[in-house]
């Protein structure tokens, strides 16, 4: 929308021309100037450079719609609104299980079940809408090099034995998983740019990106001058193309976080920085009061980040052989736990 | 001016005299070639008392922030909240955008609401969970009381009269949200009946893609002078969101509401959103009426609330400030 072009916001030829010889040619470069940087570039009075303004703004606008509306398009189809998870106190938690639409990122320690949760939903993505999937393909960015395509068939086969009963099946499966290997954060974001072609002729329904963390904690050392914003910079840029692509084309898409250790340097830390779900350590009982010496645990990436997705789920170990759920960051309620095992 | 006449020898009154007379022949031209509003925005305190005495208030269904607000989100004044992710802000806007729409037997405005996404959190199921709540604490009160207006209030206070008065605007970049507001006053003149304004995320399409923070600075000033024109103008409420950044300091970092020191000017009101352990807690840090205070609050499956039902009262003082205003009604839950 901001690169549309003067012209085709319907304002005069003479005007587009004349705009072009200062470098005016898009609605953002229009918008971006002050009114009596417009007087002048277009010699025009302060009521026509009013109107002006609006004639460019309504070509940029937004649609307006009114909430009944929203309402009424997602009870017609109801079962598009979510992805079912298949735990049943997890999708009772997230209303349904996985919302389309927006962005869910699932954080844990490592080893908690990550990877293996994103392969399950890709499977359960593929299958038709009248088991609970989508009907679609998958889309599956790769930074750690843990995809494997003999544990996706495992989980199918053994999940679903009666739908997945041939080879054929299972091949089918397979080849609507599409897996792109991106080792750095430049590579992802080109990939995440080029997606809206293949989400339209492959007929994607899922996006994946395992994991986000890994491939920004390795080009990005925080502790150096300028890195922050630079991160936080990448990062905001990812998040909203991968919301517009969520929204535009109504499908889930799930990103996988890991945890860090923020250390204090012996300085009591605000209890208040950080919500005290996303601070693991308050449930692993490490300490009560605010004061923390040593440091919290938390999501990585950063606070932008953790602005930027709708919903956060958070993987944790409970015992020895269970893991739990703790979900927040959501559009509804407060933080609920479930538990989960691996199968 | 006043002085070269007194140099040819005329009293300042009748110099005074001659200048109001060239005045009205320029002023008559001007408002002859503007078409514009215009209205002069000057009355005395006197005016502005009775207004403000007057005026509205959108309540918040948590009645300890409504208390240190003062009554409710204010209309025509600027309302920022800022707060760490997950911590209440979209749930706020969204109970604010229902309760908007309240009508003025029950305590409320009776206004529209206007709703602009940058984020894309709105969720219409959880509206619709806020609005079934609003209109069930609606029908209570018309049950207890029994009287005429609250009845007939109720026919049209439905769910669907709800939903279909909030408008919802999703402006994915920073760009369509500039246009969005400078389309946003010819909006309101043609929806006479909308009291709010909500920008959720006012921050979020600002923070990328800017590497010249002037021009950040400036576009932000720009969208704040509009705002509060606007809220002005349509005597609205105008409720912004805002992030939390990290600002590394020499010993330690502190969370501080995002987009920079000057934005910090833009709104007249500013809430910020923290938690204590697991308790959320809400401050007002800038108010020109109201002291600085902190009270708790809750996110329950029927919106924002308090933590515990507040004491049954009465509010003597709130009669008094809006003799207009039906005595508030008390929290049932």
């Amino acid at each position: 929308m901001a690169a549309k072009k003067l012209r085709r916001a319907r304002l005069s030829e003479e005007l587009c021309e004349r705009l072009s010889r200062y470098q005016i040619t898009t609605c953002q470069d229009f918008l971006c100037l002050s009114l009596l940087e417009l007087m002048k570039v277009t010699g025009q009075s302060y009521y026509d450079v009013q109107k002006l303004l609006c004639k460019v703004s309504r070509a940029c606008a937004p649609k307006m719609q009114t909430a009944y509306e929203m309402k009424l398009r997602k009870s017609v189809n109801p079962s598009s609104a979510f992805l079912s998870t298949t735990l049943h106190s997890l999708d009772k938690v997230l209303h349904g299980g996985v919302p389309c639409g927006s962005l869910t990122e699932i954080t844990s320690p490592p080893g908690c079940g990550k990877t293996q949760f994103c392969i399950m939903v890709s499977v359960l993505a593929t299958l038709p809408v009248s088991m609970g999937g989508l009907d679609g393909a998958v889309i599956y960015i790769d930074t750690e090099s843990a995809f494997s395509a003999e544990r996706l068939i495992e989980i199918a086969g053994s999940r679903f034995p009666t739908y997945f009963d041939s080879d054929e099946k299972l091949f089918c499966m397979t080849s609507s998983v599409h897996l792109y290997r991106e080792l750095t954060c430049g590579a992802v974001l080109n990939r995440i740019m080029s997606l809206e072609e293949e989400i339209i002729s492959k007929k994607v329904k899922l996006i994946i990106i395992d994991s986000v963390a890994s491939v920004v904690r390795k080009e990005f050392d925080t502790k150096l001058q300028g890195n922050l914003a630079e991160r936080s910079n990448f990062l905001a840029r990812g998040a909203s193309v991968l919301k517009y692509l969520a929204e535009e084309f109504s499908i889930p898409v799930i990103l996988t976080n890991q945890i860090t250790t923020s250390l204090s340097n012996g300085l009591a830390i605000q209890a208040d920085l950080v919500s005290p779900a996303d601070d693991l350590s308050l449930s692993e009982g490490a300490s009560g009061s605010g004061k923390r010496e040593s440091g919290y645990v938390t999501a990585a990436l950063g606070n932008t980040w953790s602005h930027s997705v709708n919903t956060r789920l958070i993987l944790q170990y409970h015992d020895l052989l269970t893991r739990e759920d703790t979900g927040l960051i959501s559009g509804y309620e407060t933080t609920s736990e479930s538990p989960s095992g691996t199968s | 001016m006043v002085l070269t006449f007194v140099e040819i020898g005329i009293s300042k009154e009748e110099a005074l005299e001659a200048l109001q007379v060239v005045r009205q022949e320029c002023h008559g031209d001007a408002t002859r070639t503007a078409g514009g509003s215009g209205a002069t925005r000057k009355c005395t305190a006197l005016e502005l008392l009775e207004e403000e005495q007057a005026q509205g208030f959108i309540i918040t269904f948590c009645s300890a922030l409504d208390n240190i607000l003062g009554g409710g989100v204010q209309l025509t004044k600027i309302t920022e909240i800022c707060g760490a992710p997950g911590v209440g802000k979209t749930q706020l806007c969204m109970q604010l955008a229902v309760d908007v729409q309240i009508p003025e037997c029950f305590g409320g405005v009776a206004g529209e609401a206007v709703f602009i996404d940058t984020e894309g959190s709105f969720m219409v199921d959880r509206v619709v969970e806020i609005a079934t709540a609003c209109v069930r604490h609606c029908q209570l009160i018309a049950e207890a009381h029994q009287e005429e207006d609250n009845l007939k209030a109720l026919e049209t206070f439905s769910l669907e009269s709800i939903l279909s008065h909030i408008y919802y605007f999703r402006c994915r970049d920073y760009v369509e949200l500039l246009a969005q507001v400078y389309l946003l006053p010819d909006f309101l003149s043609e929806h006479s009946k909308v009291r709010l304004v909500v920008v959720d995320g006012i921050a979020f399409p600002f923070r990328h893609d800017f590497e010249d923070l002037s021009l950040r600075t400036r576009l932000l000033n720009g969208l704040a002078q509009q705002l509060i024109i606007i809220a002005n103008d349509h005597k609205s409420a105008v409720v912004l969101t805002n992030q939390m950044t990290t600002r590394i300091g020499q010993s330690q970092s502190t969370l501080v509401p995002a987009l920079g020191e000057s934005w910090g000017h833009a709104a007249t009101v500013r809430l910020i959103f923290h938690w204590d352990n697991s308790q959320r807690l809400a401050t007002l840090y800038k108010s020109p009426s109201q002291k600085e205070s902190t009270i708790p609050y809750h996110i329950t499956s029927h919106g924002f609330r308090d933590v515990q039902p507040p004491a049954v009262t009465q509010n003597a003082e709130d009669t008094e400030m809006n003799p207009r205003k039906r005595p508030r009604r008390e929290e049932e839950k």
